[in-house]
């Protein structure tokens, strides 16, 4: 008897998984679509344990981004989590809530001795750890001081015609926040999180790298696409990226795109060996020919085409950039002679000056003109701007139209430089004159928009950016 | 022979008085060169306690960067030494009698070292810079800074700052950091000078 259920322990341990077999196998194959591996990330290199504790709970915890960062460049490189979010003495945006992790004994390495403190928030100037040169070209662009900006010349926030909350949802997504500490000392939840290009962080740096390098990519090759700047440059004010798409190297890479080579290293990236033709990155950031690499995206301007009068980089009031419009006129050239011969280039910059001065002088200064006169009249209220129908007809000439037409002939799109364009210039233009000469023929005052709704945004210009700028 | 026994006795004097003068001097700066003797200087004194506190002290090779490693030329260069030894030796004591000791301003003095100091003299001993396989952003960054493009130059300083001359509760043994050393970022980028 005892022998008997001595042998069969081992007999049953034995035709148990036989039987099951079977069954088993079928069962795997059905469901292997349904469960495909798990990325699998061994950490046989150098790296601290508490970088490892990252790595290890986050795959767990949030394996998107475990998995983005995985196949980044940062992983190959061996940058890991703490590389870049770990705080330096003196932060202040340390994740105080994230520390409760380290009390977590069903997580792996969710122990005390692993704790690393750490910031939610990664700035250019984290970045520029690594990165010098990137971040402090990247730090005179209008990009990174776009907050600045918009605060000098922008009427919805100064006369606030619009409210906080449709510039959290709209303005902030690609200008930036200003980062905020609450009363509890967490970041203000409404000024994070963003990613937009001109943020002010807690540490005094602007911007945010990961605008067009996307976490936890951090990819070149994503930023050499024009899809990483749509993001923000589209629509009826700075159509860039439709602009983009109507020109040849838009068609080019609309038909050729998925042969370009987006991956050379920094610096190898060629026009004709890794492209066919320009992303937007191609001509305004990366090295081409004799031009090195920027990534001040004001630098190889020669005019200031989203102006309301267009003016050269360094006459831009808001924001002077430091640079000779002809010097950088010579390195756009530069580059468009690597495709192109200088009759080619000539001609296209012909147009294009034209088409400026013929917007200065034809329509924006005379409408301008006599905006101001209205305004010296006290024909129209100079309190509120958007109020009155002129005003608005005033701001789409230049901000729109007047962008589409001066954008559309730099870059190339016949429908935006005209049709979307100067043709409503023209009509725009028109219908702005015939009410203002009513005005002024007859003295009537402009109608003021009594019910104008959803004002009251705040009107401070942001002390961070403003302060700094007084001292 | 009167001559021949004057240039004797003047051969004689400059050998007797040779010895003194230069065993002297030696002594004197020697002296003059310790942490120690900085430190007798009221204002500067809260300097060398925190350098006595900082990784240019404590580190687990045993090596001692002082005062005169970081804030004079290298002794080879002997003249300018000499000369900018005697020069801030002969600054801070005018500045201490004219000024007082409460008017010495540190920020002021601290900008004017980042200022001032050179590449060359951080890199006489952190020579190897360039290969730190489990610092792979550092090599990058350093490579930057080494190699610079025409316009990007950088100083070491730019990146490591409040490393030594900065107040800390306890010594920092850079052997026993509880998360590595890591470089602040730029602090020259517009908007974040410290």
């Amino acid at each position: 008897m005892k022998l008997r259920s001595i042998m069969l322990g081992p007999i049953m341990a034995l035709l148990l998984p036989l039987l099951c077999a079977g069954s088993g196998t079928a069962q795997e194959q059905a469901q292997a679509p349904n469960f495909p591996k798990v990325k699998e990330f061994r950490v046989e290199r150098s790296l601290s344990p508490q970088a490892v504790a990252c790595i290890e709970c986050h795959k767990a915890t949030t394996p998107g981004v475990f998995a983005d960062w995985a196949k980044s460049e940062h992983a190959d490189s061996n940058i890991s989590c703490l590389d870049c979010h770990l705080i330096q003495p003196g932060d202040m945006d340390e994740a105080k809530e994230h520390a409760q992790y380290y009390n977590r004994p069903d997580m792996p390495y969710g122990e005390q001795k692993y704790f690393a403190p750490v910031a939610s928030i990664v700035t250019p100037k984290d970045c520029s750890r690594c990165h010098p040169d990137e971040t402090t070209q990247y730090s005179k662009s209008k990009h990174a001081n776009t907050i600045e900006i918009m605060w000098k010349i922008d009427p919805w926030l100064n006369k606030g015609m619009n409210s906080d909350n449709e510039r959290k949802i709209g303005c902030y997504n690609c200008h930036g926040t200003v980062i905020e500490i609450d009363d509890k000392g967490r970041i203000d939840p409404t000024t994070w999180p963003n990613a937009g290009v001109g943020r002010v962080n807690l540490d005094g740096s602007l911007g945010s790298c990961t605008s067009c390098h996307t976490r936890h990519r951090f990819s070149t090759a994503e930023a050499r696409r024009p899809e990483a700047c749509d993001q923000c440059h589209l629509g009826p004010d700075h159509p860039q990226i439709e602009i983009f798409e109507e020109s040849k190297h838009g068609t080019i890479y609309n038909a050729y795109g998925d042969e370009y080579n987006f991956d050379a290293a920094p610096g190898t990236w060629s026009a004709g060996v890794d492209y066919r033709a320009p992303t937007c990155a191609a001509c305004h950031m990366s090295g081409s020919g004799k031009v090195l690499t920027t990534h001040d995206v004001t630098e190889r301007l020669s005019w200031e085409t989203q102006a309301p009068l267009t003016v050269r980089p360094s006459e831009f009031a808001a924001f002077p950039a430091n640079t000779d419009w002809k010097v950088e006129r010579e390195k756009m050239k530069n580059i468009c002679r690597q495709c192109h011969a200088n009759s080619w280039t000539d001609s296209h910059y012909d147009g294009f000056d034209t088409a400026v001065e013929e917007y200065n002088e034809v329509y924006f200064k005379p409408a301008k003109k006599t905006l101001d006169e209205l305004y010296a009249k006290g024909l129209l209220d100079q309190t509120k701007f958007f109020d009155e129908h002129l005003e608005l007809q005033f701001y789409e000439l230049w901000h729109h139209e007047g962008r589409r037409a001066r954008m559309g002939a730099m870059m190339m799109a016949p429908d935006y430089a005209w049709w979307h364009g100067f043709y409503e210039c023209k009509s725009r233009f028109n219908e702005f004159m015939e009410e203002a000469d009513h005005l002024l023929e007859t003295g009537e005052k402009a109608y003021v928009y009594p019910k104008y709704p959803n004002t009251g945004g705040d009107t401070t210009k942001p002390p961070k950016v403003f302060d700094k700028l007084q001292q | 022979m009167r001559k021949l026994v004057k240039s004797a006795g003047l051969v004689l004097l400059g050998v007797v008085l040779a010895g003194p003068l230069f065993f002297g001097s030696m002594k004197l700066m020697v002296a003059t060169s310790t942490p120690e003797f900085c430190a007798s200087c009221h204002e500067i004194q809260p300097a060398v306690q925190a350098w006595r506190m900082s990784s240019h002290v404590n580190n687990p090779k045993g090596l001692r960067a002082t005062c005169m490693d970081c804030h004079l030329p290298p002794p080879e260069d002997t003249f300018n030494f000499f000369v900018m030894k005697a020069y801030h030796g002969t600054k801070d004591v005018i500045g201490h009698l004219r000024d007082g000791a409460e008017n010495y301003d540190v920020q002021k003095a601290r900008a004017n070292m980042y200022a001032e100091v050179n590449n060359e003299t951080c890199l006489r001993c952190h020579e190897n810079v360039l290969f730190m396989p489990d610092k792979r952003g550092a090599m990058l960054a350093h490579r930057s800074v080494l190699y610079p493009r025409p316009g990007m130059e950088k100083k070491c300083v730019d990146c490591h700052y409040d490393l030594v001359h900065t107040a800390r509760p306890a010594h920092q043994y850079s052997q026993t950091r509880a998360v590595p050393y890591q470089a602040k970022g730029l602090r020259t980028l517009y908007g974040s000078q410290l």
